[in-house]
Parts: C-alpha cells; sequence; structure tokens
C-alpha cells in the first residue's frame, strides 16, 4: 500500500485561470467588478443605474451571466454597451473558464470597467475567483435584515455591499441598525451603499466611489 | 449547490495522479475542507458517489477532514479561533483581517497500490 501526498488545492485550475486574466486586465488598467445576489435583489437594474450614470466619462464593457436568457444582455445592449452573455445553462455559478472564454468575444481594449454580472446566488459564487478586483454584493430590503448571518461567506468576502430598494423599507420590517451589526460582525471593511433604482436615492454617492476605483486602477496603464 | 462542480475538479487531481503515479487500484481519498468553505458534506458525498460509477474511484473511501477557521492578531501575534460573526482577537479585542485558515478545499492525499 502507498500513501501518495498530493496536497493540491481543487479550484487551482479557476485560480490559475483567474490570475492569468488578472494580469492580463491589470496590464491594461480596467477595473473589475464581480456583481453578486439573489434572483431579483436588483444586480441589472444596479448595473443599469451605474451605466447612466457613468457612461460619458468611461468606457464599460458587461459579461452577463445568466441561466438560460439573454434578457438581461438585452437590456444592457439597449444602453448602447459592449456586453457578452455567457449561459451557464443551469450551473449556479460564473468560473473563471467562462470569462476566458467570454473575453474572447468582447473588445476590453479601450475599457475602463469590466462588470462580470454573476448568476443569482448567495453561496455558491463566493467559492470562485473571476479575476475581479472587487467582489459588489446586491441586496434588497425586501429579502429581509437576517440574510447577511444566513449567507455569511458571501458577505464576509466581498468588498461593496449595495442594499437595493431602500425606498421600500418602509413598507417592511426590515431593521437597518440590526442590518449594519450583522454585516459588520461579518466584515468591519465593508463599503456599505443604500439606493434606490426607482428614485434614484444613493445612486451618485455610489457611482462617485466606483470612479473613484476605476480612476486610479487606470493610473497604472 | 456547486459540490458537483467541486467534486469534479478533485476527481480530474486524483486521475492525474493515478496516471502520474502508476497506480492499479486506490482504496483511500483524503480532502480538507475548511470551515468558511460552504460545501456541504452529504451534498459532497452524494456527489462523489455519482462521479465516480465506473471510475477507478468507485467504492473508494472518501475521508474528509475539516479545518477549524482561525485567524492571526497583528498586535498579539496569537493565532485564534473565530467564526462567521466573531474575528475578534480574545486577548486585545480588535478585528482581525488576517484568516489563516477556514477556505482550504484541498486533495490532500491518495492511497493505493502501485503496478
Amino acid at each position: 500500500m502507498k500513501s501518495i501526498v498530493i496536497e493540491k488545492n481543487i479550484l487551482k485550475n479557476n485560480n490559475e485561470i483567474a490570475s492569468k486574466i488578472r494580469s492580463a486586465l491589470n496590464d491594461k488598467g480596467i477595473y473589475t467588478i464581480n456583481m453578486i445576489g439573489s434572483p431579483g435583489s436588483g444586480k441589472t437594474s444596479v448595473l443599469e443605474q451605474i451605466i447612466k450614470h457613468i457612461n460619458r466619462k468611461f468606457n464599460i464593457a458587461v459579461i452577463e451571466g445568466d441561466l438560460y436568457t439573454t434578457k438581461d444582455a438585452e437590456r444592457i445592449e439597449n444602453q448602447g454597451i459592449n456586453v457578452v452573455q455567457l449561459n451557464t445553462e443551469g450551473a449556479c455559478h460564473l468560473d473563471a473558464n467562462m470569462i476566458e472564454q467570454a473575453l474572447d468575444c468582447i473588445d476590453i481594449n479601450n475599457a475602463d470597467l469590466l462588470v462580470i454580472e454573476n448568476v443569482g446566488n448567495l453561496v455558491c459564487p463566493a467559492s470562485y475567483d473571476l479575476s475581479e478586483d472587487s467582489k459588489i454584493l446586491v441586496m434588497s430590503v425586501t429579502e429581509g435584515h437576517d440574510k447577511p448571518l444566513k449567507y455569511p461567506s458571501m458577505f464576509q468576502k466581498a468588498e461593496v455591499l449595495i442594499l437595493n430598494k431602500i425606498d421600500l423599507v418602509r413598507y417592511t420590517n426590515f431593521d437597518i441598525g440590526d442590518f449594519y451589526k450583522d454585516v459588520k460582525s461579518l466584515n468591519e471593511h465593508i463599503h456599505i451603499f443604500e439606493i434606490s433604482c426607482t428614485s434614484g436615492k444613493g445612486v451618485q454617492k455610489l457611482c462617485d466611489y466606483l470612479e473613484g476605483q476605476i480612476m486610479s486602477k487606470g493610473v497604472n496603464r | 449547490m456547486h459540490e458537483v462542480s467541486i467534486v469534479s475538479d478533485m476527481l480530474n487531481i486524483v486521475y492525474e495522479n493515478v496516471q502520474l503515479h502508476n497506480m492499479k487500484s486506490i482504496n483511500k481519498i483524503v480532502i480538507k475542507v475548511g470551515e468558511f468553505t460552504c460545501i456541504n458534506e452529504s451534498s459532497l458525498r452524494f456527489a462523489y458517489e455519482c462521479l465516480c460509477k465506473n471510475t477507478i474511484c468507485e467504492n473508494v473511501k472518501l475521508e474528509i477532514k475539516k479545518i477549524k477557521a482561525s485567524a492571526y492578531c497583528n498586535n498579539c501575534r496569537k493565532i485564534f479561533n473565530i467564526s462567521y460573526t466573531n474575528r475578534v482577537c480574545p486577548i486585545c479585542n480588535k478585528f482581525s483581517k488576517n484568516v489563516v485558515t477556514g477556505d482550504e478545499l484541498t486533495v490532500d492525499s491518495i492511497e493505493g497500490e502501485q503496478k
């Protein structure tokens, strides 16, 4: 009987592809976001708002992850953005291999910002590095303030948390105080933005932050 | 939910090593799974059973070593156990960003007969 020591990370293949893409994106000075959230949290609506606010100043490219449809990619394309659709055909997360293939189908040479919209899921995408600079988590008040503690991994790994549909908070029993306390217990350094895509509240502040990130990444170009 | 993808990547690593080390059979696979990886053990075992049918891994024991999550305190220079909601050093009460263990997902070793 022989025991063979392997000690290989199961996600090593994914991580190797991600770091290859990351160095290409770094060379081009492209700030890259992995946008994650539950189905219906408003990821695409938030993205539409970001595009509307910063499109005149920066070039944006988008990779749209979706299980089956092209609905979200069409919404983004309607705003005149360079977009590629990735259909996972039921798979619950995007991986770096899919991003590598998607990047073959989209011209990012002039891009300042690359947004990867993940499939709606608060669990699986947390494990997969897509070569992003930031994981941006979108959640909405209608999901309930208990979600951070119920899905801790994602809240722990995100750099930015967007609390969407804030205009609806008065119709719900969402406890903002508990929400902040729980999120900070998971991730003390996370940046939180309260926004409403319907009223536009908070969108400018979020975009100011993103513009700062895009510009500091672009300096390396 | 992504246990099937994880098991599929795990088996690829096992098959690579079976070839590399010229194994004719294996009887144990040992993996490490950190507390923070969101891997459900029963889903993982179910995926493993399904994916290794008719392969060299069929009926091979899968041993899962669970790794506790811990962090390092820069102030006290000590490693301490953490949970998702508590990463505060028990000595100085400072929040630690330096998670040391808990994210492991590795094929540790395989055991079997060589040709």
